[in-house]
């Protein structure tokens, strides 16, 4: 993590600590004194904060309380037993896409590695109960992107943004696959039950938030955070999405910020596809069936590298049915049962076998697929 | 003036000796009961009067005792009008022998025209008494059906009191009810197997899990037939033998749920209750300690539908009593055990809305509820369900095309050769099924071959099974093993046996967010 602050990020930080989130007021009071944060610093200390930075009173008491020594020290201090870092705008390691945005956060928190540029920064968005479908494209695309030499951007909440984590993750090869952003401090973990994703984007990426850290997940904090998911990406992929989907904000934000929008189609017939099919009948996602949809955007420069497939040989006659059969459609047990016409007890232990030799996986409602 | 009437009391399901003394002195007409006498008990006086009298009798006009001995011990129930009515009319005389007090015993209410009326708990009674040594009773005709299938006690039905007086004195006679034979009455059960369209893989869990005695969780989308395999359930299990049959008919005799049985249960029960079922109910207790509905389950099935929705607290109460066998139901005047070997079938939707997982309905339901909802079933109660079964969806289609397998009684069959290797494999253990076996058992019975163990270790990596799942799958291994007739466990077996398992980290594991 990050220990060394210079003496210009110092101040620059200090205005982020004291004011809070918000790219407005952080950005008046800078231009009230030149972006000379340290000038800032003294004018609260004075208690002499000029009335250009149009701030309430109560705000005005809060920042001049601020402006000292010990309030600093206790704040870095602070960042180091959490573990979290902070970035200024013009820290090195800000993200130079977040930057172009028409409001980038002035500080931002993050725990684990920030880059500057990342390789192909990619936002993977969607549903957050999406369907079996949903849930295998979104792993299936985030993996083959990160192994590519893709940076999937997400939001570790439930669903598609856990599983686009957890794709990208898969990819061993990457050493930077996964930058999540948070609507709560970098140091809290929402929801819970992600703690070992979290953990594990700590390791090899990044957790980014710009909410002070131990800020907890209030709902009004998602919409902001939506737009850095796409603002700190050249790209941003909507794999499932209801009509009235909260996914459909960053899709707002990213076509604001002019990123790209790709998005997967689904069925006519299924709500949560119907955000996405939108998107594509409206012309403003691009039609996206594989992670070379995405890719060739941006100059061919990632090749999808071609990830062997083991082929199976040698298996056991009734193994080699079920998979052959499986390979046109999944299927329930009670569908292999009758087109197979297998016995119970062979079919159950044939599929164990095939589960653990990673051939066929099984999914709520015991169905089986390939 | 004193008279000793032999009967009998209960306490759960066993119960003790009463001797009903009645002593009748001059002075100002009084009628006292002591002994510790409930209110039922209390009020008899009042039956007793008008029985006497409307029998033709006499009902003295002086001071009156009846003693229920021993007296330290609480006396419930309206079983102790006849013994009453008959120490009275002895004290007066009224019923000359009164060598016939050594030989009888009395169970049974009156009404006030003298008629006996049934009462509950008489098969425990007269079972308790003959333990004692008592040969001849004399019980409500009502009840004499259940009696009279005890072997070596005469079992006589009153009718009236006036008969059983009659009798006593010698002018009538009262033929003791024939002891029957307990023979298993061909039982057709309302629903069989062959029923039950597809759903191969839920009926064969249900099978494994009769065989060995396991119990069984059925997870299923709304209408893919979860209540229906249940309720065929009862038409695979083992044929009763005597004893259990006894054993059972003790606790319903207690219960008073007799009605409507010639006199014995004769097969398995099969208790529902509904999700709001209280924690005594399925437990038992009420002031007097009844039984609850998991032991009206001995020896059979109790089916927990909508097992989610039934109170956390009631079903943590239910664990206790699943690894003992047995309930001990203490009150603040009572303390009774009752037997509660049952085998649990749970069935729940996967999700509030049930349409998780469904390839024909949408679920609406967040993340949030499913896990909340998934969470009212705690760790070591699913842990108790060694058989976890996720039921096939059903389509229109799908239900004129299916076919439907096998009859009821050949899969009777099967469990039964399964359920003689058992008896006979643990007959030096005192226990009967593989659900019974103990850790130490566990590893003597269930030994793997090498293939059978990488097998295991597998399941274990990539499911991540707990390390409590593991004593589940050896016991579901050895119980698939004893259906096919192996002696050894091998991988196929555990292969099977992993497959009842895998529910648990695809909804409760934390493999899906």
């Amino acid at each position: 993590m990050k220990r060394d602050y210079s003496e210009r990020e110092r101040y620059l930080l200090w205005l982020g600590f004291a004011l809070g989130p918000g790219a407005k007021r952080y950005g008046r009071i800078l231009a009230a004194f030149d972006g000379d944060a340290r000038a800032a610093y003294e004018a609260a200390g004075r208690h002499d904060l000029p009335p250009e930075c149009g701030l309430k009173s109560a705000l005005v008491e809060k920042l001049c309380a601020s402006a000292n020594e010990r309030f600093l020290d206790g704040c870095f201090k602070r960042l180091l037993e959490l573990d979290v870092s902070a970035a200024a705008l013009e820290s090195p390691e800000y993200p130079a896409l977040l930057k172009e945005i028409y409001d980038p956060p002035p500080v931002l928190y993050y725990r684990g590695t920030l880059l500057a540029e990342p390789a192909l920064p990619i936002a993977v968005v969607g549903s957050r109960t999406p369907t079996e479908y949903g849930r295998k494209m979104a792993h299936a695309l985030s993996r083959t992107l990160s192994e590519s030499g893709a940076c999937i951007v997400s939001g570790l909440a439930y669903g598609v943004d856990c599983i686009a984590a957890l794709g990208a993750l898969a990819a061993e090869d990457n050493p930077y696959p996964t930058i999540a952003v948070l609507g709560c401090g970098a140091d809290v973990i929402y929801p819970a039950a992600n703690r070992d994703v979290y953990e594990k984007i700590v390791a090899r990426g990044a957790v980014v938030s710009e909410f002070l850290p131990g800020t907890k997940a209030f709902s009004s904090n998602f919409p902001m955070r939506n737009r850095i998911i796409s603002g700190l990406s050249r790209g941003v992929l909507v794999v499932e999405a209801a009509a009235k989907s909260g996914t459909l904000i960053t899709v707002d934000c990213a076509l604001e910020q002019g990123r790209d929008v790709f998005a997967l189609p689904g069925r006519v017939t299924d709500e949560k596809s119907e955000g996405t099919n939108a998107l594509l009948r409206e012309g403003q996602a691009k039609f996206t069936v594989s992670a070379e949809d995405i890719l060739e955007e941006y100059g061919g420069m990632h090749a999808v590298k071609a990830r062997a497939v083991p082929e199976p040989e040698d298996l056991p006659l009734e193994q080699a049915l079920i998979r052959r059969l499986l390979l046109a459609s999944e299927r329930s047990f009670d569908e292999l049962c009758e087109l197979t016409g297998l016995s119970v007890p062979l079919l159950n232990s044939s599929l164990t076998e095939m589960e653990f030799s990673g051939i066929i996986k099984q999914s709520p409602g015991r169905v089986y697929s390939i | 003036m004193l008279s000793k009437i032999k009967s009998y009391g209960l306490m759960g399901i066993d119960g003790f000796a009463v001797s009903v003394e009645v002593y009748i002195s001059a002075g100002i007409p009084a009628y006292d009961t002591v002994g510790l006498p409930d209110a039922a008990v209390r009020e008899s006086k009042e039956r007793v009067r008008a029985a006497i009298r409307n029998s033709g009798l006499e009902f003295p006009m002086q001071r009156i005792t009846v003693n229920l001995a021993p007296a330290d011990l609480r006396k419930e129930g309206s079983v102790y009008d006849l013994p009453v009515a008959i120490g009275l009319l002895a004290a007066t005389g009224q019923i000359s022998n009164t060598s016939f007090a050594d030989e009888y015993l009395f169970l049974g209410e009156l009404a006030l025209d003298g008629t006996v009326r049934g009462v509950a708990g008489i098969l425990p009674m007269v079972i308790g008494a003959y333990g004692q040594g008592v040969r001849k009773v004399i019980v409500p005709a009502e009840n004499a059906a259940e009696a009279s299938y005890i072997e070596g006690v005469s079992v006589y039905a009153a009718e009236s009191l006036r008969s059983v007086v009659d009798f006593l004195n010698g002018k009538a006679a009262l033929t003791p009810v024939p002891t029957r034979k307990w023979d298993r009455a061909h039982i057709s059960y309302p629903m069989d197997f062959a029923d039950i369209k597809g759903q191969q893989g839920a009926k064969r869990a249900a099978e494994i899990a009769v065989a060995g005695g396991h119990n069984l969780l059925l997870v299923g989308t709304p209408g893919s037939g979860k209540t229906m395999l249940a309720r065929s359930i009862p038409s695979i299990l083992p044929e009763l033998t005597f004893e259990e049959a006894l054993e059972i008919t003790k606790i319903h005799s207690v219960a008073g749920t007799l009605h409507g049985t010639d006199g014995m249960v004769s097969e398995r029960p099969f208790r529902a209750p509904h999700h709001s079922a209280s924690t005594a109910s399925l437990i038992g207790g009420g002031q007097r300690a009844m039984p609850g509905e998991i032991s009206l389950a001995h020896y059979g099935v109790l089916f927990l539908d909508e097992f989610p929705e039934f109170r956390k607290d009631t079903l943590e109460a239910l664990r206790q009593p699943m690894e003992d066998g047995s309930v001990t139901i203490a009150r603040a005047a009572v303390r009774s055990t009752y037997p509660a070997d049952f085998m649990l079938v749970a069935a729940m939707n996967p999700c509030p809305c049930g349409n998780y997982g469904s390839r024909i309905a949408q679920c609406r339901c967040t993340q949030q509820q499913i896990t909340r909802y998934l969470g009212r079933i705690s760790g070591p109660m699913l842990d108790r369900l060694d058989l976890h079964v996720e039921m096939s969806e059903v389509g229109y289609d799908d239900i004129a095309a299916r076919s439907t397998g096998e009859r009821s009684e050949v899969v009777r069959e099967r469990v039964n050769a399964a359920r003689r290797i058992q008896t006979e494999r643990y007959k030096t253990e005192g226990i009967l099924f593989n659900a019974q076996l103990t850790s130490r058992m566990t590893a003597r019975y269930c030994a793997l071959d090498a293939q059978a163990e990488s097998l295991l270790r597998k399941a274990f990596a990539s499911l991540k099974l707990s390390a409590r799942a593991y004593t589940r799958i050896l016991k579901v291994s050895r119980t698939i093993a004893d259906l096919e007739g192996s002696e050894a466990i091998r991988a196929h077996h555990v292969a099977e046996a992993v497959q009842y398992r895998s529910l648990e980290s695809k909804y409760w594991g934390d493999t899906r967010r």
